[in-house]
């Protein structure tokens, strides 16, 4: 079904597509947060730590960050070619941006997982 | 009765200017002297030098576009009592000046040509014409009313950014308006067609296009229409491929 627009047959569909399905995981995630809050109102260290320690929570919360990094790199990609014109530059650019967002990726693994 | 009414007009003269400049005008208006198109009339009257486009003067062939206090749409439909003064009227942007009012469009027509604005049918033509059912037909409203008058693609940034790139909201509600007619027979040729990732998904979005149609149509929602059109044809491809085995049972 979806699952062949986000292949190399469809260049421009993929990143579209990528952009708005990882706009729907975060958003069901942040309802999720949100109603997980308020049910359990959290007030101290140890209440929060017993929320976040399952594993299911973790990977969704991991499946939530691997959403954001992919939307934040689409993004900032669409803005560094509507804006940066000098080809180079543009290329430095991404690539800085692309290591932080691994360095991000691997710093919010590693917290989730030392929970 | 006399009214008078002040303008600041884009001059460029690229045989005698080094740079464009912004000349003011103070003009009296007669009686009939309703749209902007009239007083620029009068303008030429007092000075030929000032160059524009116009023609039909009633919003059908969109010739006069132009930039009018900062939106783009039509001299010849805009009224001067909706103004602000001092009016400052500015070539569209985004497409090379050739002289004060009046631009190069063929970075436009060449997007427009892009997406093959004809119908494309290989079947022999019928005797007479080729049918539609009124609900088919009702599909092309909103569509085929477009004059071309540039105004929408010029108040794009996307295409201000990639002119040879994104094909811009004219072209692509032109687009929409072949891929949703029943007869056409090159929609997925059409969807191919606006495949990378410049042609068609750098529209993001932010709908100058639907605020400045002189027609009041709307290239954005013609543009997300593609876009859907192209996740149902995936949807369907799926489906008949899972039932080519149940048939050939």
């Amino acid at each position: 079904m979806l699952i062949q627009l986000l292949t190399n047959k469809y260049p421009g569909m993929r990143l579209w597509l990528s952009q708005r399905l990882s706009a729907i995981v975060m958003a069901i995630y942040i309802v999720l947060v949100v109603m997980l809050l308020i049910i359990f109102r959290p007030a101290n260290f140890n209440a929060w730590h017993a929320l976040m320690s399952p594993i299911w929570f973790r990977l969704v919360t991991f499946v939530f960050f691997v959403s954001l990094f992919i939307h934040a790199w689409l993004g900032v990609k669409d803005v560094f070619e509507d804006y940066i014109f000098n080809l180079k530059l543009r290329a430095y650019l991404q690539i800085i941006v692309d290591v932080l967002l691994v360095v991000y990726l691997i710093w919010s693994s590693f917290i989730l997982w030392n929970i | 009765m006399v009214n008078q009414i002040k303008f600041s007009i884009y001059r460029y003269n690229p045989d005698t200017d080094k740079k464009p400049y912004m000349q003011d005008y103070a003009i009296s208006l007669r009686d009939e002297d309703h749209m902007l198109l009239d007083a620029l009339i009068r303008i030429k009257e007092h000075d030929e030098t000032l160059s524009m486009r116009k023609s039909c003067r009633e919003g059908v062939c969109g010739s006069d576009a132009m930039n009018i206090n900062g939106k783009n749409g039509l001299a010849c439909i805009t009224k001067l009592s909706d103004l602000e003064q001092p009016i400052v009227l500015r070539p569209m942007p985004g497409l090379p000046v050739i002289r004060d009012l009046v631009v190069d469009m063929t970075q436009f027509f060449e997007n427009y040509n892009s997406v093959k604005p004809y119908l494309i049918n290989n079947d022999p033509p019928p005797e007479t014409e080729r049918l539609q059912s009124p609900a088919d037909r009702a599909k092309l409203d909103g569509l085929y009313e477009c004059i071309l008058c540039g105004a929408c693609t010029t108040a794009c940034p996307s295409f201000w950014w990639h002119p040879d790139k994104f094909v811009g909201p004219a072209g692509l509600l032109q687009a929409n308006r072949f891929i949703m007619d029943s007869r056409d027979q090159a929609t997925e040729e059409r969807l191919e067609n606006l495949e990378d990732p410049y042609r068609l998904y750098r529209c993001h979005n932010i709908m100058n296009c639907v605020e400045v149609c002189p027609k009041k149509l709307n290239p954005n929602a013609a543009i997300a229409n593609i876009k859907d059109v192209k996740i149902a044809r995936a949807r369907e491809t799926k489906i008949a491929k899972k039932s080519i085995p149940i048939k050939s049972l």
